[in-house]
Parts: C-alpha cells; structure tokens; sequence
C-alpha cells in the first residue's frame, strides 16, 4: 500500500479507492432468469423424512431442489468430552468437520432445545451434506430440528431457517430467496435468519455484504414469512411420520 | 466357565449379560409391575387420561395458561401465559384431582418415540461394577428405574455411600466385586460420573458370581453363598422382596 507523505500515522484500513468494487456487472439489461424457472422471491419445494437412520435417536432427510442433507442425532448420552460439571444439557454439533457450519448450526439450535430436561448428558447432532446446491445451512438447521422433534428432545418449538441474497450489481436490483450456488456466487450481500415459527422468536440472524437498511428490512420480512410456511411444512412432515409409525 | 483367581480384577466384556429365567424372576421381584399393585392403582384410577387422536409437535399451542396446567412434554411461556408442546406425540388431558384448589386439568403430550431414560437425581438404577479401588468402586448404569438405557452412564459408588453405619469403616473388596450387579440410587455427582449410593436395606448387591462360576445366594446382610462349592463371600446384600 502506498503511504501518502504527512499523512495520519500508518494503519491497514483499505483506501476508498481500492474498496470500490471492480468486478464488471454480468447481466445489465438483462433479466436473470432461475436456473430452475422459480420467481425471485419462491423458495424451493421441501421433501422432508424422519427416521431414516435406524441406528440414530433420531434422524431427519431434507431435499430442497439439489440441497440434500442427513441429520442424525444421539443422545442424551454421555460424553467423554466434558470435563466440567454443568448443570444442563450440553449440545454437540458436528457438520462432517466443517467448522463454520457445526457453530452456526450449535448457535442456532441451542436457543430451541430446553438443555434443563437432560442435565449433565449430551445431545450429538452429526450433519451430513450429500449434496450441495446452495442455501445449504438454512437446509442443514431445519433438518436438524427436524431430527431432533424426531428424536423426542424437549424443545420449544421446531427451528426454521431461510437464507435471501441480495445482488444489486449482476441479477438487477432484486432480492434472491433460497439461492442456488450460482446465485449466491454473483451475489453482494446474504441474509440468514433463524427462526421458531410460531413464537415468532429469531435464533439467529446473519447478515454478510452490502446491505442498504430498506433492503434489510425487506429481506428479513420476506424471509420471516418463508420461515412461517417451512415451520408448517415441518409440522406436516412430522404429524405424517409419526403417525404411520403408530399403525 | 473358570475359576477366578482371588483379588484378581478382570475386564469385563462390553456385552450385555443374558439373563436365565430363574434371574429375570428375582429381578421382577425386585421391581414388580406397577399394575399388579392394587393400592397405587386407585390414585391412578381417579386420573384418567384421555389421549386424543391428533398428533402435536413441538411448538403447538395446547391451551391457555388460565385453563390448564402444563404437565410432561409441555411447556408455559410466561409472556403470554400459553401452554405449548415441548414433544411430538399425542396430547392427553389428566382432569385434575377434586381435593387440589386447582381445579385445571393438566395437559401432558405423550411421545410417540421417547428416547432412552437419561438418570435423574434420586431415582433407583441398576449398574454393574467394573472396578473396585480402595475408597471407590466405579460401576456401568445398566438400567434407569425398569427401563434399560440405550448408551451406558458410568456412576462410582464411593466408600462413605455404601452403608448407613460406621461409614469410614467400609471395606470396599468385601462390599462389591467387579461383575456384580447393584441396586443403587442416584445423584449427580461431578463431571466425570453419576454418584451411586447403597446405603439403605434395599440398596446393594442384588445378583453375584462366586470365584467358582455359580449364581450366589444371599445369606446375610453381609454374605453371600455360593450354591455349588459352599463357599461364602461377603458382599453388600440387598433386602429382596416384599
């Protein structure tokens, strides 16, 4: 970096030049089109199972489009890792070692499950991504809720998660809900919630890029009200489940 | 099956013991069907459940704070005094008792798949010991009340929680060996392992090998004979029956 001469002493903030954005718009006048035909703001269908390790507590299988993740739980059960007595519960979750997804998946889920009901013991939450075709941790949270209403964990509501991209250079000035990894590639900025459907509580919120506060505000409404359909569908896939297994 | 040597600790095999007839009648015995006891059964009785058709998960509203209670597998949220499901299952109102002042009936959700028990502080488990130390003796919780747990939990029965009387007194390798199987309640103990207490008549060892390879039977408070040598080693015995 250049250093001005009788400038402010030296720090490592980037220069408004440099911050500027040089990658060139790919679609200009152009209306982007989904690759799979949907409307800017229709989210995938959602086929969703339960029960689908035997060997599992618990377990959960979600298809959104080409996003297809297992979830399988284990628990209340020991764990050789706690070294400190706690009161509550513990919460251990495990996306196939990938760090960033097992942390956001624990902070997502630990605000729904009532840890109180199993002290002492741990919950294990093993993520597996089978597929990838983007949106995947919005997908893997609310399969593993899923799985947990499955493995007969107390909680206080199922978890339903929605991600939304906003792309103001490349797709036109839209808001993208449920991306694929070609939309989330091109875009500037990406909107997670987290959220219990009906208590209208968020978990977790995460916000990436450029955003502008009306389009946050906008995004985070389109996203509750994608949330609130999913948590029905969840509640459906559940109610079906469980009573097939009782006849 | 062969003889074992005196004081020799042995690792036990992760398998599940196959339990005769003849023990699976002692350990009825020891844990008799509620349904067979006709005096618990008249609380019951008053209580009835009435278990409804549809399925609820977790979330649900099942009713407001003012009309009912919220029993197991549910859950009030103060904020707007709401009963919700914490479980999926079916839902199930338990009318209240006449002589409580409040009259609500309680609303439970009854899991459709519950998974294994998880110990509580007080309830009566059954474990298996593994390891016999000076002052400690660490065991596998085998069971939570009549349930078989899925995973095992360890416990440690520590030497001031074996009996009652004369508590710096105990030794512990004419208390318990490894492989026996012990009746024992719960606390939580520490980070490492659930705190498993015999110290009452019922609490102790309830099912033992002798040196020889044969089932033992109980003698004393404090002895326990072997059926095909005549041998008699000393245990913590349990009271058995009624």
């Amino acid at each position: 970096m250049a250093a001005k001469a009788g400038a402010s002493p030296a720090t490592y903030s980037p220069s408004p030049t440099t911050y500027k954005k040089n990658r060139p718009p790919i679609f200009t006048d152009v209306d982007w089109v989904r690759p799979d035909g949907r409307d800017f703001h229709q989210c995938r269908p959602a086929f969703l199972r339960t029960g689908a390790v035997n060997a599992a507590s618990g377990s959960a299988y979600a298809e959104f489009g080409n996003t297809k993740v297992m979830v399988s739980i284990f628990g209340p059960r020991e764990s050789k890792k706690a070294m400190i007595y706690s009161d509550i519960g513990r919460l251990n979750c495990n996306a196939s070692d990938n760090k960033e997804i097992s942390s956001q998946l624990h902070k997502s889920l630990e605000g729904a499950i009532m840890l109180d009901t199993f002290p002492k013991t741990t919950v294990d939450v093993f993520a597996l991504v089978l597929e990838s075709g983007g949106c995947d941790l919005p997908v893997v949270i609310s399969c593993a809720s899923l799985a947990l209403a499955d493995a007969g964990i107390m909680m206080y509501d199922l978890v339903a998660a929605v991600s939304v991209v906003c792309t103001s250079s490349c797709l036109g000035k839209n808001l993208v809900i449920d991306p694929v990894s070609e939309e989330e590639n091109y875009q500037d900025g990406g909107l997670m919630i987290t959220c219990l459907p009906s208590r209208n509580e968020v978990t977790q919120l995460t916000i990436t890029g450029e955003w502008s506060t009306p389009k946050i505000h906008e995004a985070m409404e389109l996203c509750l009200d994608a949330c609130s359909k999913l948590g029905k569908i969840m509640r459906s896939c559940l109610k079906e489940s469980s009573s097939t297994s009782q006849e | 099956v062969y003889p074992k040597e005196r004081g020799t600790p042995y690792k036990l095999l992760p398998f599940v013991v196959v339990l005769s007839p003849a023990a699976i009648e002692v350990l009825e015995t020891l844990f008799p069907v509620p349904n067979s006891q006709p005096q618990s059964r008249k609380k019951d009785r008053m209580q009835e459940k009435i278990a409804e058709e549809e399925m609820v998960t977790p979330g649900e509203v099942l009713g407001k704070g003012s009309e009912v209670k919220a029993g197991r597998g549910a859950y009030i949220a103060p904020y707007n005094n709401t009963v919700y499901a914490s479980l999926t299952g079916r839902r199930c109102i338990v009318p209240s008792s006449p002589e409580s002042p409040d009259q609500r009936p309680t609303v439970e959700v009854i899991g459709h798949k519950a998974h294994g028990p998880v110990p509580e502080p007080g309830c009566v488990v059954i474990a298996r010991v593994t390891k016999v130390m000076a002052r400690m003796a660490s065991a596998d919780i085998m069971c939570v009340g009549s349930k078989a747990v899925r995973e095992k939990f360890s416990g440690i029965i520590r030497q001031q929680d074996v009996r009652a009387t004369e508590i710096d007194k105990v030794d512990m390798h004419t208390s318990f060996r490894p492989g026996d199987i012990v009746k024992a309640s719960l606390s939580l103990g520490d980070a490492r392992a659930y705190y498993l207490s015999t110290a009452q008549n019922e609490l102790g060892v309830v099912s033992a090998e002798s040196m020889a390879g044969g089932t033992m039977v109980p003698i004393s408070w404090t002895e326990m004979q072997c059926p095909l040598t005549g041998q008699i080693e000393q245990r913590k015995v349990a009271k058995v029956g009624a």
